[in-house]
């Protein structure tokens, strides 16, 4: 590696570091998490190995036999000599020795019994009702309602019971806690009826917003070309300000619009109509605002990208047909809107894949409502992952959602790429040849 | 242009719809002062106990709006000093530095830059649980310098593009390194461009609000965009003025700074900015 290459590697390192942990690692872990079952309830990290009575209800019938069952529920304790030395080192010498002399390789069914024995001793009764319970545990024997960190620790605790080794395997893995891998979440996301409506509504949503925004932010570029320089740069504020404002602020202005006790409902009352807040009352509202409120901020994008392509058109032609007599009308369609193509194929084409994946403004002013109405695809994958009432949030699943959107992703990318105009954006270094 | 046509009626079709949003400013500056008339929208009276978020102790489980405004600032202003140094750099050697793989690079950054990144927010908030940043202000800064950075690149890059090869050919020849060259003679070329990424970046940092609002849903890193939200979503019977206030608080920065920097801004809004 010569100085210029190590000098060019080094001018990137930066930016590569951050790429790849917060680009590369995301598309591949979303992959993975995908076939995982993750959600709050498993948590994130390896899971612990646990039994107890609940989960052995759980059980299928015949997973497991029932003599396991029994042995695993009735286990009970037994006074041997790993528990003795234990409450010789906690309690006293003296005491192992005695319970030893009485009790000896006795067993007891429940813990009562054990603390009962522990109580009866003659020369070193335990008194406390807690230390009893403490001293009782070291003779307990059976798995149940203990954790255990790794499967080896679990295994090993099986293999001290009288549990037939044939359910050893079954057990292991229904006392897993943690995650495992499962392709449940894709056979899921193709079987849920919602799935298909969460499809149909993003459909409905990228298809409308984008013509609002194209077809508006071409009104707005061409209307306010024709207007004496003051009034244009005024309405171009105006329409700006969408762009421009937090997201927070600019739905919470909405809100109020549509509040039932806001403008409209006000302006709705003069005329007798019962106040209603007008974003949520129906569906079809919610649609339509849903669209008016994305729409009007991708409008002020494409009023950005028209009005400078526009204004790059020679005057001279605009003149031309001014002297021919052309209308407006027919200037707009056989000068303007021909000159417009590209900006309106690049704006088409980015704000689709943007509309498909974004989800902040929906969030802000229906959240998926009313009901799910205007839930689309890259809401329900938040919703299922991140951030729903049950408390139950489903990583895997939403991750699942998550990537049909970065497959689509990346396959747009990737021709954004084709018909960018790369031979020239590679033209080599002209120092360095 | 002067021309044969009437204005008139593209005026009157434009005021009509460009009347709810001039509604909902009128009434965004109007209620942050006055008092409606009770049962209605209509302003009565003059008051400014609608600001009085901004010196009254905050209420219990809230915190205090000058600790959100401060973390806010912090998250925008670090997010756009990274995103602009790293640019700087990183744009400089796809721009102008010969070394293997550049084309794959190149590709890259443009797959990244239309790459919607809000999809991998789900693998991103377990990453950070994995690094024990969640629900902390560093985290979020790291994930908003990584998601605005192909963004800034691309800005930089071609602010690069159109500094004339004969500057770094000239130093070249009197004998200053590739780095001096860079340094010395080509930062200065792009400063508008360094200059209009740094204001963007901490616009963008200022309104975010989903990456906030995943990665970091605690008291502690709360910033004024989930501020606000959640202001809003706790109230069971809304106050609209008070709303209104705290986002007015939260935009004035976004459009003084909007007016200062017009111009340089317009660079980058008009280079293709992302949808």
């Amino acid at each position: 590696m010569n100085r210029r290459t190590a000098l060019g590697f080094g001018f990137l390192a930066p930016a590569l570091l951050v790429v790849i942990l917060f680009f590369l690692a995301p598309v591949v872990l979303t992959v993975f998490f995908a076939f995982t079952n993750m959600s709050t309830s498993t948590g994130i990290r390896g899971g612990e190995y646990l039994l107890n009575q609940s989960i052995l209800r759980s059980i299928p019938e015949d997973a497991i036999s029932t003599e396991t069952r029994n042995t695993l529920e009735n286990a009970g304790y037994q006074v041997n000599d790993q528990g003795l030395a234990k409450l010789a080192e906690t309690v006293s010498p003296a005491t192992a020795d005695e319970l030893r002399s009485l009790h000896g390789g006795a067993r007891f069914d429940s813990r009562r019994d054990m603390e009962r024995a522990l109580k009866d001793l003659r020369e070193n009764r335990i008194r406390s009702t807690r230390d009893r319970k403490a001293a009782a545990d070291l003779f307990n024997t059976s798995i149940l309602n203990t954790r255990y960190n790794t499967e080896d620790a679990f295994r090993a605790a099986l293999a001290g019971t009288n549990v037939p080794v044939g359910d050893h395997d079954a057990l292991t893995s229904f006392a897993y806690t943690g995650w495992s891998w499962t392709t449940e979440n894709m056979k899921l996301l193709f079987s849920l009826d919602s799935s298909y409506r969460y499809a149909a509504n993003t459909a409905l949503y990228v298809a409308l917003t984008l013509a609002f925004n194209v077809g508006f932010g071409l009104f707005l570029a061409i209307s306010t070309f024709y207007l004496p320089p003051v009034l244009a740069s005024t309405f171009r504020t105006i329409w700006f300000l969408p762009r421009i404002l937090p997201p927070v602020l600019y739905v919470l202005m909405w809100k109020w619009f549509t509040w039932d006790t806001g403008f409209l409902a006000t302006m709705t009352g003069y005329l007798g109509i019962a106040p209603r807040n007008w974003m949520l009352d129906t569906a079809t509202n919610a649609w339509v605002f849903v669209v008016l409120i994305n729409g009007c901020v991708g409008a002020s994008l494409g009023m950005i990208l028209f009005s400078s392509a526009i204004k790059a058109i020679p005057t001279s032609m605009l003149y031309a047909s001014e002297v021919d007599g052309a209308s407006r009308w027919q200037q707009v369609r056989y000068i303007i809107l021909p000159q417009l193509r590209w900006p309106i194929l690049f704006t088409t084409s980015y704000q689709t894949l943007s509309l498909l994946t974004s989800f902040e403004y929906i969030l802000l002013s229906t959240e998926g409502g009313p009901g799910r109405a205007t839930e689309v695809w890259a809401l329900a994958a938040y919703h299922t992952a991140l951030s729903n009432y049950g408390g139950n949030l489903q990583y895997g699943l939403g991750a699942a959602y998550a990537l049909i959107l970065v497959v689509i992703g990346i396959i747009a990318s990737l021709l954004y790429l084709r018909f960018f105009n790369f031979k020239e954006l590679v033209s080599k270094p002209r120092i360095e040849q | 242009m002067k021309s044969n046509f009437k204005s008139w009626p593209v005026i009157v079709v434009l005021t009509l719809v460009s009347l709810p949003l001039l509604i909902m400013f009128t009434f965004q500056l109007v209620d942050t002062f006055t008092n409606p008339i009770p049962g209605s929208i209509w302003p009565e009276s003059f008051t400014v106990e609608h600001w009085r978020f901004l010196w009254e102790e905050p209420e219990l489980g809230r915190s205090s709006i000058w600790v959100v405004t401060w973390n806010t600032f912090v998250f925008a202003a670090t997010t756009a000093v990274a995103v602009t140094t790293i640019s700087l750099t990183a744009a400089y050697a796809l721009s102008r530095l010969n070394f293997p793989a550049r084309r794959f690079f190149l590709g890259g950054l443009i797959i990244l830059h239309a790459f919607p990144t809000i999809t991998l927010i789900i693998a991103i908030f377990l990453i950070l649980q994995f690094l024990g940043l969640y629900n902390s202000l560093i985290g979020v800064i790291l994930v908003k310098s990584a998601l605005e950075l192909p963004f800034g690149i691309w800005i930089m890059k071609g602010f690069y593009d159109t500094v004339p090869w004969e500057i770094e050919m000239a130093g070249v020849q009197d004998g200053a390194s590739r780095f001096t060259v860079w340094w010395k003679l080509v930062l200065p070329q792009v400063q508008p461009g360094l200059s209009a990424l740094l204001i963007f970046s901490f616009l963008s940092g200022w309104s975010e609000f989903v990456l906030p609002l995943v990665l970091a849903p605690g008291n502690e890193a709360q910033v004024l965009s989930t501020y606000l939200s959640a202001l809003i979503l706790d109230d069971t019977k809304p106050d609209f003025n008070l709303f209104k206030s705290v986002g007015m608080f939260y935009a004035i920065p976004v459009i003084a700074i909007y007016l200062i920097f017009q111009k340089k801004l317009m660079n980058i809004y008009g280079g293709g900015s992302k949808g």
